[in-house]
Formats: C-alpha cells, structure tokens, sequence
C-alpha cells in the first residue's frame, strides 16, 4: 500500500477537485469554467499518472541518488532571455534579436558538458 | 552519479565554482532556497516602506505626502509584491531548503530547473519595480489588475506592461520550483520515509505545490489575456471577457492565499510540537484536512465575484463555510499539541503562540465576507483590506517570522538573538493589531479601500491615525529583526561565538540529525540518517537506543514501524 501512496496522494487530490467540480455543475456555472477547471483535474491526473509510471519499478524510497554534477550556468541566461521575449511584448519585437541566441546559448551550454560544468 | 542516501561529500561534491559565482550557478538546493529566501525578504522590507508611504499620506485627512497618481502606483505594487514576490516565493523558498533534508534526500529533484525558476522570480521582481523608474510610472490598476481598467485604454504607458512581464516570470519561476518539491516529496524520499512518516512541513509543501500546479496556470492564462487586451482593448468590450478574466484571475487568486498559508501553519506546528516537548497532535488527521482543505481551497474563488452578479453564489458560499471544517481540524490539532505540553516561551514560540488567534481573526472574518449577504455590505471597503492583512500578516508573516527564528540556527549555525528576538515579537503584536483591527471598524463605517486620501467629515481621521501609528511600531519592530539578523551574522564572520549545539532546540525532524549548516551532501557518515521509525524520528532516537541496548525491551516510543536491518542497511 505504501508503495501506492505518493501518486495515490496526487490521484486523490485530483479526485477531489472533480468531485468539488461535479458539485458546482449542479448549482450552474459558465462553460468556461468547467473547461478552466476540468483541465486543472485532468493535469493532475496526468500528474499522477507520471508519478505511477516513474515508481512502479522501483521502490517508494530511495537508497541511492542521482545527484547533478553540472552548475546551474545556464538558468541566468536562460532567464534574462525569457525577460527580453517578455520585454519585447512592451518595447517591440526586435528585442527578439538578442532573446533567442541568448536562449540558445543557455540551451547549448545546457546541452554541453563542457561548458556546463563535469561530470563527476 | 549515483551515490549514496549517506555519502561522503568528498566523493560527491558538485563541480561549483567558489564564491559569487558558485551561489550564482548553483544546483545546491540548500543555495537556492537561502537565495530565494533572502531576496524575498530583502523585498519584504521594500514593501514594508510602500506600506509605510501609504499610512504616512492616511494618517490624516487631506495628507499632501504623495498624489493620487503614486498612491495608485504604490498600493498597487505593494500588494503585487506581498503576494507574488514576498509571501508565495519564502514559503516555496521554505520547502526548497528544507523539504530534501526533511525526507532524507541528498538533493532536489531537477536543481538546475529549480535554479531558473529563482532567476525567473528575481527578473520578474525587477521588472515589476522597474515600472517606477520609467515616465509613466508603475502598473496602478491593483494586485488583481481588473480589466478595463488595466488595459491600455485606462492604464497607458509601459508600466502595467511591466507589471504583466514581471509578475508572469515570477509565477513561472514558482511552478518551476513548486515542480522540483513535490517531485522530491514523492519520488526522492529516503528509506524508512514512508508518506505517512513526513514530517508536518513536508505535508504541507506537498499540498502548496499541488495547489500551485493546479491554480498558477490559470494566472499565466489571465495574463496572456491582459496582454491581448493591451494590445486591442476592444477585447474587453465584451463582458464575456471581462468576467472571464476575473475567473481565471482568482482561480489563481483564492488557491495561492493558502499557498501563502499552509508553509506557515505547518511551520507553526513543527514549532508548537518541538516546544511543547511532545509529538504533534492528531497527526494523520491534520494531514487528510491539509488535503481536504487545499481540494475546497481551489472550489471557493467565485466568491470574489459575488457582486458581479455572475457568479454562482450559492455555491462559492457553501464551500466558503465548509473551509471552517478542516480549518478547525488543524486548530484542534495545533490547541491539542498545546494542552499537556510543557511549553518552553522561546521567541519561535511566541510567533507560533500569536499566530492561533491572529489568523483565527483573519480567518473567521473570511467565513463572514465568504457569505454574500455581509459581502455585499463590505466589498471593496477597508474590512477586506483588515481581514486579509490578519490572514497575511498577522497570520502568515507571523508564521513566517517563527520559521525564521526556529531555522536560523540550521541554516547558519548561529542562534538569533533571544532579547531581541522578544523585542521583535512584541513590537510586531502591538503593531499588527493597532493597524489592522482599526480597519475593520473603517470598513464598518463605510471606507472604500484604495483611496488616498479623504475628507475630515467622514469621521475616518482617528482609526486611520491609529493604524498609521501601528504601522509605525511595526516598522520599529522589523528594524530590529534586521538588526538582530544583521548582528548575528556579523558575529559569525568574526568568530569567538560558543560553539552551537546542532539541534539546540531538540527538535525532532530529520534535518536537525545533520550538522548546522547542514554539508553539501545533507547527511555524511560522519552525520547520517538515524532510522527512521515515524514522522518524529529524533524523538524516538532516545527510545530506540535504549531499545537496541537492551533496555526496555520490545517497547519504541512511537507506534510507527521501526526500521528493520533491511531498511537500515542502506542508510
């Protein structure tokens, strides 16, 4: 039982939401917020499935790890690419120009051990 | 690489840069909650002096302090800023540092994304500030920002754009990080960590981030709305979108006050338990209301919108009162801790101690606003600005201030100082309550909340003038929390402190069986893993040694399963 509790948890929280949303649909309520809400309870099913699928070969806890060896150099630029994309909502689309090799110098220097940092 | 539950950091240490630069880049989850802890504070204070602006321009009637052009500007990014950039990302923060330690683990789930969900937050805190450096000013419509005053038609100029950027990353940065939590909750727990054997924080930041997986997507889906309405403002020409907006807006909005509540309340009741020399009370029903509490939190938001007429009120009100179900649970729980404990009033206990009734306060005139009947009376009055700032502040920022001075000493070794730390408490008591309970009798005699200034026939000049003095107490009170941490650090660098005990508290969850701070690798041969046999693992510790000399035989201080050599074996 244990074993099925970490996704059990997620399955019936999601549970929940849907039987809060089954409520509400006996009171009335605007389309949109059965699609914004169902969606929500579908999501966390589909949470709860990845956790399903990532645990049922394995233990429910864990005696070894898998710890990264490589720095997180690439979040900054990776971020300040997505604040530019953002910016270009306001200052205009040519802030493009500099946010996406930005992003892709994050994604390659993710990609890239040597860059990222060693593996150990 | 794989190493290890308990390994020796020397094998396994992560390739980081040293100084600056290593913060900066790194995966360490202990790093990037101390970083996410601390810029959330240092904007704590920056809220804190919007915050006393706006008393300042209320204390009296007709106040010239500052036009109602910057008014707008200020109340709205503070609220903005407590919400999205102070109380949601410390108690996220709070899980980051703590939840790995907490269930055995030598690191977080996903580092590196967690590391671009900090640096999502902090450019989002960034451009939301930037908004008062540009000509226009910042975004004025609100922490809400309703459409159509938030679109460009009655809010020009770049700053509600900026708004948008900012307050989009940031909720971004906190799935990414809400993400990295629950996935260490449920997939990287040590052995003998089962679920039911999570320690009461754990829990709680297991249900905060199932709410913010379900509930921040709707927010980004109402910002891409506003967005698009910036763009062509005709969009909200139709009404449909307007509703629409405010239900995707507080599909977000109600869930994340729990978000910015369970961390706290939990952090309550670790302290409360270690305190009070005991296990915490009702245990496992505590967790199933966390549960059930959290699944009606995300069924209540309409009850924003009852006086748009278009929302079902029916509803939204029943399940507003319902929340008093498992809201009471956990009180019974917190009060059950409390009787036959033997309390011991450090400073994390006082913050505990006051947050019971503040945040029942907060809480109960929520249940009232949470009826249309007192709704309608009250919306948009200074009763709402009184009640969510005792849920908030009196409530969550006290709860705060507790796992501040609980887990100090974890964090950096050194204990806060307690006669400050006492100081700090009564000051903020005073303080809170002389700002807030005056509002509630503003909004009773009719106040409109967001407004910056009023007449002198209203009759509202001396319970404002009360509450800007309570403000006043509650800035002296969070000047000396910055001295008291401020001193403590200092005396660390400098050395000549007695050595520190590293659980000083004898407390009893797994993070204090480590060193304080705790080593890269979270627990060391030197330091590791005691057996976990409940969700107070260093509280049965004593028991079960005496157990395994022979001692009271048979007998373990805890009914939970004691860990067999099977299960040791990989400790």
């Amino acid at each position: 039982m244990n074993k099925h509790l970490a996704y059990g948890v997620v399955a019936f929280w999601g549970l929940l939401n849907g039987l809060s949303l089954s409520v509400l649909a006996i009171y009335g309520e605007a389309s949109m917020v059965y699609w914004l809400w169902g969606g929500v309870v579908a999501l966390l099913e589909l949470v709860a499935f990845t956790v399903w699928l990532s645990s049922w070969r394995g233990s429910d806890q864990h005696a070894n790890y898998r710890v990264t060896a490589r720095t997180g150099a690439p979040a900054l630029p990776a971020a300040i690419a997505v604040l530019l994309a953002g910016l270009s909502f306001a200052y205009g689309f040519w802030l493009l120009i500099v946010s996406l090799p930005l992003l892709a110098i994050a994604l390659g220097m993710a990609a890239m051990p040597g860059l990222a940092g060693k593996d150990v | 690489m794989t190493v290890p539950a308990t390994s020796d950091p020397a094998d396994t240490r992560t390739a980081e840069p040293d100084g600056w630069l290593g913060w900066l880049t790194t995966t360490d989850h202990k790093r990037i909650g101390l970083l996410t802890l601390a810029t959330s504070v240092v904007l704590l204070f920056l809220m804190g002096i919007l915050a006393l602006i706006m008393r300042g321009q209320l204390a009296q009637p007709g106040e010239d302090l500052i036009d109602a052009h910057t008014y707008n500007q200020v109340f709205t990014i503070h609220g903005s800023g407590m919400i999205y950039l102070v109380m949601t990302p410390f108690a996220i923060g709070l899980g980051v540092y703590l939840v790995p330690l907490q269930v055995g683990a030598p690191a977080l789930a996903t580092p590196r994304t967690t590391l671009l969900g900090y640096w999502l937050y902090v450019l989002g805190a960034l451009s939301m500030l930037c908004g008062f450096a540009i000509p226009s000013g910042a975004a004025r419509s609100g922490w809400f920002s309703y459409p159509p005053l938030a679109d460009s038609d009655y809010s020009p100029g770049a700053g509600p754009d900026l708004w948008v950027i900012g307050v989009a990353m940031s909720a971004i940065g906190i799935l990414l990080m809400a993400w990295a939590v629950l996935w260490t909750v449920l997939r990287k727990r040590a052995i003998g960590m089962t679920m039911l054997r999570l320690p009461v924080f754990s829990w709680s930041m297991v249900v905060t981030c199932l709410m913010v997986l379900g509930a921040f997507p709707s927010l980004l889906a109402a910002l891409v709305l506003l967005a698009l309405g910036r763009g062509d403002p005709a969009i909200f020409d139709s009404n449909v979108w307007n509703i629409g907006y405010q239900h995707l807006f507080w599909f977000y909005g109600h869930p994340v006050v729990y978000v910015m509540f369970f961390p706290y309340l939990a952090a309550v009741a670790e302290v409360l338990a270690v305190f009070c020399g005991r296990r915490f009370f009702g245990y496992k029903a505590t967790v199933l209301s966390l549960l059930v509490f959290a699944a009606l939190s995300m069924s209540v938001w309409g009850h924003h919108m009852f006086t748009t007429g278009q929302a079902s009120n029916d509803y939204y009100s029943l399940t507003s009162i319902l929340l008093t179900v498992p809201a009471g649970a956990e009180y019974f729980g917190m009060l059950g801790t409390l009787v036959g404990g033997r309390i011991v009033f450090r400073t994390p206990m006082l913050f505990a101690l006051a947050f019971i009734p503040q945040f029942l306060i907060g809480g109960l005139t929520g249940i009232m606003t949470g009826t249309p009947v007192i709704d309608y009376h009250v919306t948009d009055s200074y009763f709402i600005v009184a009640h969510f700032h005792y849920t908030l502040f009196a409530g969550s920022a006290f709860g705060l201030f507790a796992a501040v001075y609980y887990w100090f000493p974890k964090v950096t070794g050194v204990m806060l100082d307690e006669r400050l730390g006492k100081i700090h408490f009564w000051l903020l008591v005073v303080g809170a309550n002389l700002t807030f309970l005056p509002m509630f009798g503003l909004g009773y005699k009719g106040m409109p909340r967001r407004v910056n200034t009023y007449s002198s026939v209203d009759g509202f000049g001396l319970l404002n003038l009360l509450a800007s003095c309570g403000a006043a107490v509650l800035a002296a009170g969070m000047i000396v929390f910055a001295v008291n941490i401020l001193r403590s650090l200092l005396r660390r660098r400098r050395g000549g402190l007695a050595p520190m005990p590293d659980n000083p508290w004898n407390a009893h969850t797994l993070e204090w069986a480590t060193s304080s701070p705790p080593p890269p690798e979270n627990f060391t041969p030197d330091r590791p893993l005691p057996p976990i046999t409940s969700n107070a693992p260093l509280l049965d510790l004593p028991m079960a040694q005496k157990e395994a000399e022979g001692a009271n035989p048979g007998k373990t201080a805890q009914p939970g399963e004691p860990a067999g050599p099977a299960e040791r074996s990989g400790l």
